[in-house]
């Protein structure tokens, strides 16, 4: 092989190696030229704050617990059961006429009791991820249409409760809206837990190799615990901020945040070399979905091709990311 | 020197193979031919190519150029199906079986016996027992999945595999490391019926005394390509580790003269129920004891325990003085025990993970403040291991999967030289290691003693224990059988030990 055709290929090796790694961004910006050109409206930015914080924010939230869990080698199918549970004691507490504060907090720790139930199934009584959360689904389902009659919606929309919810949804601090600062500390906590802190690279190990971790020493059960916990902490964040936007509460609305959640959290794989879930990557797949929905709900396609819409993408991103990395082997 | 098989002969050929992994020029022009009805031995250093041209005969790697062919045809565009399909079969040095599947459907995979779309488990476990028992005299429990067999039987259902294929060229990559004597006698005696039949073998190995053994060639790989092709039987084996690695072995095993102290590792009369019993027993300072026994013996029982892996029943284990109590491997770590485990894909390195999380895995309290990683700091530790213990890594960001076997095993000492640990359990630290990394690795365990650890030796290796060790302590049937050290260490009366037979001196002695 002669010196020119080495780097000639290399030079292509380095094209294909760019296009792998930022395949989400350039999708991302792809697409979001497409529907400036398509729509009007789009660029507007009633349009952007629409987006940012109807589609992204809650959902943000949520697909970051799953970056953990997914990162420590485990599913939480749960996670819509977590954000219920938040958000049917906040809303309930609120009827009852108890304080926003005390509302909040319990609905908070009603989605932590969640994550204590699964982490005590995984941790304790050593039942798979994905068939312990599976089961906290299901349980988790039942319970809501137990306590409210087979599933009946609690609205609020005026009087104290109302006052409450928009003080959480409709306020914003130097312009901005407090969900998206809220999403802003969700972003900067788990950052720095999965990729500056020590919690986080046993999180990485447990993921790459569990034999590994506790050959190490690491204590993984308590780190494993405090992963489904803490998945579960930020999905009841989402509830919160569901209902307060809603100024509801209707049964099994957080599964939907479920598979866009994992979608987002693949997606984002794609951006680091070793495909391994990152908070940064999750954001851009959690962006990529949003804009996707928005920008063919903009240009009039229905919600069930915005669903085949959505597949077709994901496929395209996982697939040529993933088709250069293996050309490039 | 190089024998060249007539052309009609050759089962596999491969000419001018070169591949090369971003800088690593992994093969650079290699040639492989191999006979009809020949044990053909493929030897090296780790990091000679042997793995990466048997990787591009399987039709993983694709070679950047060179050429392939099979039984006379030249063939292009390899992949592992179309391999399998011109029956040239391989048995990985990796357990490569499903591990939920039964015997019986690991041995069929992709060949199911059945009737139509159906497959048939019972005609496939009666089957599968037959060849078992037939080849290997091997009975398996009906039903038994996978995951619940030794490596060694593992092994041995991966070979039923391709014989049920009728493979006309087996490759086998480091088959014996994980076997017993009998199996590995009996895996001889497979292969060379086999040879007989016209089937060309493929065998490597870093036991050179099975390759004088078993092979009628050998071809010899140092840097990326062939250095020549040899009968073993008329070469000695000096002279073939002399091509290997191109300069002198020297010294095997390492001389050290280090100053024994105080005791350390104070184990008394450790027992738990069917394992062992009233083990007691001391690591001294700058002491290397080495701890053996057959496969069931007790002996790998005793070192799970005190890694805090398993839980012994009665007993005290204590370090420097301080009674651990060893319920997990969080509180063994945390009291200064170190484990080298025997399964290091599986135990000592995360491949997937860089060479720094690696190695700080361990200790990172050691480098942070907060709960939070201070990442100079950290690099700084990583950097100055590396350097150390010479780990061949393009940087500490690489992922441990990219380096070699023996590489990967320094990263996994590394981690314990990381974490200050004061004593070091190593589980057959050397298997299917090559004999550089491994004189490399007593050096490590010398200079380990000399700076004062305490290390504990498992191995069933006899020279190595013999070579290493100041002291061997022998396990039969859960108990402690002998104890051996200065003229009396010696691979016969350590065997002896191990198999149960009373020798009169060491009974005087102890």
């Amino acid at each position: 092989m002669s010196v020119s055709q080495e780097t000639s290929a290399s030079g292509a090796q380095r094209l294909g190696g760019f296009i792998a790694s930022y395949s989400v961004v350039i999708t991302f910006l792809a697409i979001c030229l497409f529907f400036a050109v398509a729509s009007p409206t789009f660029l507007t930015g009633a349009n952007l704050y629409n987006v940012l914080v109807n589609n992204v924010v809650m959902l943000a939230i949520v697909a970051l617990g799953l970056t953990i869990v997914i990162s420590s080698g485990g599913i939480d199918l749960s996670v819509g059961v977590s954000v219920d549970m938040a958000s049917m004691v906040f809303v309930m507490l609120l009827a009852a006429g108890y304080g926003g504060v005390f509302g909040v907090t319990v609905g908070l720790l009603a989605a932590v009791a969640v994550g204590v139930l699964n982490a005590i199934l995984i941790t304790r009584l050593k039942i798979s991820p994905f068939l312990a959360t599976l089961g906290v689904l299901f349980i988790g389902q039942s319970t809501q249409q137990l306590a409210t009659s087979g599933g009946q919606p609690i609205y609020l929309i005026t009087g104290y409760a109302g006052d409450q919810f928009n003080a959480i949804a409709r306020t914003s601090l130097f312009g901005v809206p407090t969900p998206v600062l809220v999403l802003i500390a969700c972003i900067v906590v788990v950052y720095l837990l999965l990729h500056r802190s020590v919690f986080g690279r046993a999180v990485q190990a447990m993921g790459a190799q569990p034999g590994v971790a506790w050959y190490s020493g690491l204590a993984v059960p308590r780190q494993q615990s405090l992963v489904y916990i803490g998945c579960a902490l930020l999905c009841g964040i989402t509830g919160i901020l569901l209902s307060a936007t809603v100024k509801s509460y209707v049964p099994l609305s957080g599964n939907a945040f479920l598979l866009d959640a994992i979608g987002a959290t693949f997606i984002g794989t794609t951006l680091s070399a070793e495909r391994r879930p990152t908070v940064i990557g999750t954001l851009l797949g959690v962006l990529l979905l949003a804009v996707v929905k928005n920008g063919l709900l903009l240009i009039g396609w229905n919600f069930y091709w915005q669903q085949v819409g959505i597949g077709v993408l994901v496929f395209l991103v996982l697939a040529v990311s993933f088709g250069l990395r293996r050309a490039r082997q | 020197m190089t024998m060249q098989p007539s052309a009609a002969q050759i089962a596999v050929s491969m000419t001018g193979i070169s591949k090369r992994f971003g800088p690593v020029q992994a093969l650079h022009d290699a040639d492989l031919q191999v006979a009809r009805g020949t044990i053909h031995g493929l030897v090296g250093q780790n990091g000679a190519g042997k793995s990466t041209i048997i990787k591009v005969l399987a039709g993983i790697l694709k070679p950047d150029s060179g050429t392939i062919s099979v039984n006379g045809d030249t063939v292009g565009n390899l992949t592992p199906s179309s391999v399998e399909r011109l029956g040239v079969h391989f048995i990985h040095q990796d357990r490569l079986l499903v591990p939920t599947a039964t015997v019986g459907e690991a041995v069929f995979l992709r060949h199911e016996l059945g009737f139509g779309p159906f497959v048939s488990r019972r005609s496939m476990s009666r089957r599968a027992a037959e060849l078992l028992k037939r080849y290997f005299d091997l009975e398996l429990p009906a039903g038994i999945l996978v995951q619940d067999l030794t490596t060694a039987q593992q092994k041995i259902v991966q070979i039923t595999r391709a014989l049920a294929q009728k493979a006309s060229v087996l490759v086998l990559d480091e088959p014996t490391a994980a076997l017993v004597k009998r199996e590995v006698d009996s895996l001889f005696a497979v292969l060379r019926r086999l040879r007989n039949d016209g089937i060309a073998v493929i065998f490597i190995s870093h036991y050179m005394q099975e390759i004088e053994q078993l092979c009628d060639r050998v071809t010899v790989m140092r840097n990326g390509t062939d250095v020549g092709t040899v009968d073993p039987a008329q070469t000695p084996i000096d002279e073939i580790i002399a091509m290997m690695i191109a300069r002198d072995v020297g010294e095997m095993f390492p001389k050290r003269s280090v100053e024994i102290g105080a005791p350390v590792l104070e184990v008394s009369h450790l027992g738990m129920a069917g394992s062992f019993e009233d083990i007691s027993f001391s690591v001294r300072r700058g002491e290397i004891v080495g701890l053996t026994g057959l496969l069931g013996s007790g002996a790998k029982e005793i070192v799970q325990c005190l890694f805090g892996l398993d839980r012994a029943e009665r007993g005290s284990v204590k370090v420097e003085g301080k009674r651990l109590s060893l319920s997990t491997p969080v509180h063994a770590v945390q009291g200064g025990i170190a484990m080298l485990p025997e399964d290091r894909r599986a135990h000592g390195v995360a491949i997937d993970l860089s060479v720094r999380e690696n190695i700080s895995l361990a200790s990172l309290g050691r480098y942070s403040g907060s709960g939070f990683v201070k990442r100079r700091q950290e690099n700084q530790a990583i950097d100055g291991l590396i350097r150390e213990l010479s780990i061949k890594t393009p940087g500490r960001d690489t992922l441990v999967r990219q380096l070699s076997g023996g590489n990967q095993q320094k990263v996994a000492i590394a981690k314990w030289l990381s974490c200050q640990s004061r004593v070091y359990i190593l589980d057959e630290p050397t298997v299917a290691v090559d004999v550089g990394a491994k004189v490399e690795i007593y050096n490590l365990l010398n200079r380990l003693a000399g700076e004062g650890a305490a290390i504990l030796l498992l191995s069933s290796d006899l020279l190595e224990l013999v070579g290493v060790c100041d002291r061997v302590l022998v396990v039969y049937r859960g108990r402690l059988a002998g104890e051996f050290s200065g003229a009396e260490l010696d691979g016969d009366r350590l065997l002896a030990a191990s198999s149960g037979a009373r020798v009169a001196k060491a009974e005087v002695s102890s």
